[in-house]
């Protein structure tokens, strides 16, 4: 078996076909005729140009006009007078054509493979796909005809350019296998838009295997066999019918709203731990942000973040959600992270010592950088302040007094935020659970953290594999808490949701719509899971079943009642 | 010549789409077209020098026109690049 990235989902199963790089190596030399020559390379760019328009005008009828954009970008970079031009004018000079050629793109890769961003490093690639294009048009070159290959192909090859994915057939190409390239690689984009599986950086794979073997590519999990026994084979047309039943089943849920069977409307959000998720987010179908950690800005820093800094952050993820709300969590951490210029001491029990909202309010200076940060944030999109780990009523007044301090100070220097700015409270400590009642009249909305929830109810360390099996959200006791959080919240008329991973448990789903939760939060490739498993149960259905299942004193048993009524 | 100060809108920057816009539309005055930007400048009309110029979102640039049309030149390209480039 072989490993690699695993750029885009599914199963292929196939006969390979190789695509092979040819020699490009010419003879620099002087040219005698530069008339001649120039002809002969405008001809060879025409050619080119020719080409890859039509190719861009197939991307764009079976991909889509995005990405029918990177080759149209081909022929605008060849026909530029920086390209094209300063190939003539060394071809006037008397240097045959390809020298002209490969001298100015190998300057402009150069340039851009030197450049700071990604997307602009990404360019140098284009340029030597049109370099080796145009080359190959100069020397006379004929590649394999990838829209000819037979249906059930899987191409191998060093690096898949734009030029040679826009030749592919969906229906006949089963998977791709290269050699290099990662997950924001033209290829692995485009492989995901023709939803071709694609395992790509498989060192040395072009050279280990012939054309006609039969590969087995797992695009999902990233591995590659070829040539595989029975057995494997078996298991993996399996594996491929799975794949594509539930993709049908689940794409049927794309951009539907969350509703259960009887028609009432919930909210699907996702957990994320950077503002750039904030996309996956998004691509995902996912309706907002249920949480945002936001310790990415604190753990890979030196010192603490600015204002600055996590305002770009936070505005990142708002404009990416576009008005949809964004949950924001303070900074949730203690003595378990080594981050030095906190200063936070080793402690006996991190877990139940100074931490998140603790070490915030004890730090208040620091902490107002953050508040403000969000505040200020909140005029470009619906944010909404979580503050976790809180045990007492007084921890969220003192949290609210803070943040009205803030607005104050906003308004007075005439800088613009949301004055509706909603400020919530994470659910999960006992504590928090027990004065449910108390904490609803004084937070704008809860949201449930089932993780720390079960571990501080259990009195169990989840890390601790001897007392593993205490750990569950299942637990009598953890429902009953998760049950009075919600009815609490309710009561009140505050929203309600969860951001442990509980919310997208097909198990958990039917008890949180009987309790009445309004709000889950999942990790965004969960988003259709959860959505089809709402759509199954009606308020009435998961209310017998709640029923049932809050009368049961053990979680073993309250495990098994839940798979048997699983839908 | 003229001139005017523009900060760079769009998110992404002067990536592949709007650079290709910009030069094309460029490309249909007759004035040069240049930005100085980074104390570098870079010809307007050639897609290839403007993504290279690496101008980023926030990126201060100074538009210079000159030439015949410089002032209708000025006046459109700057609406363009203040539009966000089509983004």
């Amino acid at each position: 078996m072989y490993k690699g990235i695993a750029a885009s989902r599914g199963i292929g199963i196939g006969s390979i076909c190789r695509l092979i790089e040819h020699d490009l190596s010419f003879e620099a030399k002087l040219v005698e005729d530069p008339v001649a020559e120039k002809k002969r390379f405008q001809e060879a760019i025409d050619s080119f140009v020719k080409d890859t328009n039509a190719m861009a005008d197939d991307i764009r009828k079976n991909i889509g006009p995005k990405e029918a954009e990177i080759l149209l970008g081909h022929a605008v970079m060849m026909s530029d007078p920086a390209m094209s031009g300063e190939m003539f004018k060394m071809i006037e000079g008397g240097q045959c054509a390809e020298s002209a050629l490969t001298a100015v793109c190998d300057m402009f890769i150069g340039m851009f493979s030197n450049m700071e961003d990604e997307m602009m490093r990404q360019r140098a690639s284009d340029i030597e796909d049109v370099k080796v294009s145009v080359l190959k048009k100069l020397l006379n070159i004929k590649d394999v005809n990838i829209r000819k290959v037979a249906p059930g192909t899987v191409l191998v090859c060093k690096d898949l350019t734009p030029s040679m994915t826009s030749q592919i057939v969906k229906e006949n190409v089963a998977g791709i296998i290269t050699e290099v390239g990662g997950n924001t690689s033209h290829s692995a984009i485009l492989a995901r838009a023709l939803e071709i599986p694609a395992v790509l950086s498989v060192p040395g794979i072009v050279d280990a295997v012939k054309d006609k073997d039969t590969a087995v590519i797992d695009g999902t999990e990233g591995d590659v066999f070829i040539n595989p026994d029975g057995t494997v084979l078996s298991k993996y047309l399996i594996k491929r019918e799975e794949f594509l039943a539930q993709k049908a089943e689940l794409e049927k849920f794309a951009g539907k709203p969350t509703v259960t069977a009887d028609g009432k409307e919930l909210e699907l959000f996702c957990n994320i731990g950077t503002p750039r998720d904030a996309k996956k987010a998004m691509e995902c179908d996912g309706e907002g942000i249920g949480l945002f950690r936001t310790e990415f800005l604190f753990m890979d820093n030196a010192s603490y973040p600015t204002e600055e800094e996590q305002f770009e952050a936070y505005k990142e993820a708002l404009e990416t959600m576009q008005q949809r709300t964004v949950i924001i969590r303070t900074l949730d951490i203690g003595g378990d992270k080594e981050i030095p210029y906190l200063g936070l001491k080793k402690e006996e029990n991190p877990f139940l010592g100074y931490r998140a909202v603790r070490y915030c309010l004890d730090n208040v200076e620091e902490y107002k950088i953050q508040l403000r940060a969000i505040i200020r944030a909140s005029a470009f999109g619906k944010a909404k302040i979580m503050v976790p780990l809180v045990t007492t009523v007084d921890e969220l007044r003192s949290v609210k007094k803070l943040v009205e301090e803030i607005k104050e100070d906003l308004r007075s220097e005439g800088i613009a935020f949301d004055e509706g700015i909603e400020v919530g409270c994470m659910m999960e400590t006992a504590s928090a659970s027990l004065i449910a009642d108390l904490l609803a009249k004084e937070a704008d909305f809860f949201s449930i953290g089932t993780n720390d929830l079960t571990q501080y109810t259990m009195a169990v360390d989840r890390g601790n594999a001897d007392v593993a099996n205490l750990y569950s959200a299942f637990q009598p006791s953890v429902l009953r808490s998760i049950k009075n959080i919600i009815e609490c919240a309710n009561r009140e008329g505050i929203p309600v949701g969860m951001c442990g991973e509980a919310a997208a448990d097909p198990l958990m789903i039917p008890l949180l719509i009987s309790f009445g939760l309004d709000e889950y939060s999942v990790n965004p490739v969960l988003v259709l899971t959860a959505r089809s498993i709402i759509s199954k149960w009606t308020k009435a259905e998961a209310d017998e079943l709640a029923a049932k299942i809050m009368a049961m004193d053990s979680k073993d048993e309250i495990i098994s009642a839940l798979k048997a009524a699983a839908k | 010549m003229v001139s005017k100060n523009i900060t760079i809108k769009n998110e992404q920057g002067m990536h592949m789409r709007p650079a290709s816009l910009l030069s094309q539309m460029a490309a249909g005055f007759e004035s040069s077209v240049n930005i100085k930007a980074n104390g570098n400048t870079c010809d307007c009309k050639s897609v290839m020098f403007l993504m290279a110029a690496g101008l980023k979102c926030g990126s201060e640039i100074e538009l210079v026109c000159d030439g015949p049309d410089e002032e209708k030149a000025l006046a459109e390209i700057s609406a363009f690049i203040e539009s966000g480039m089509g983004d």
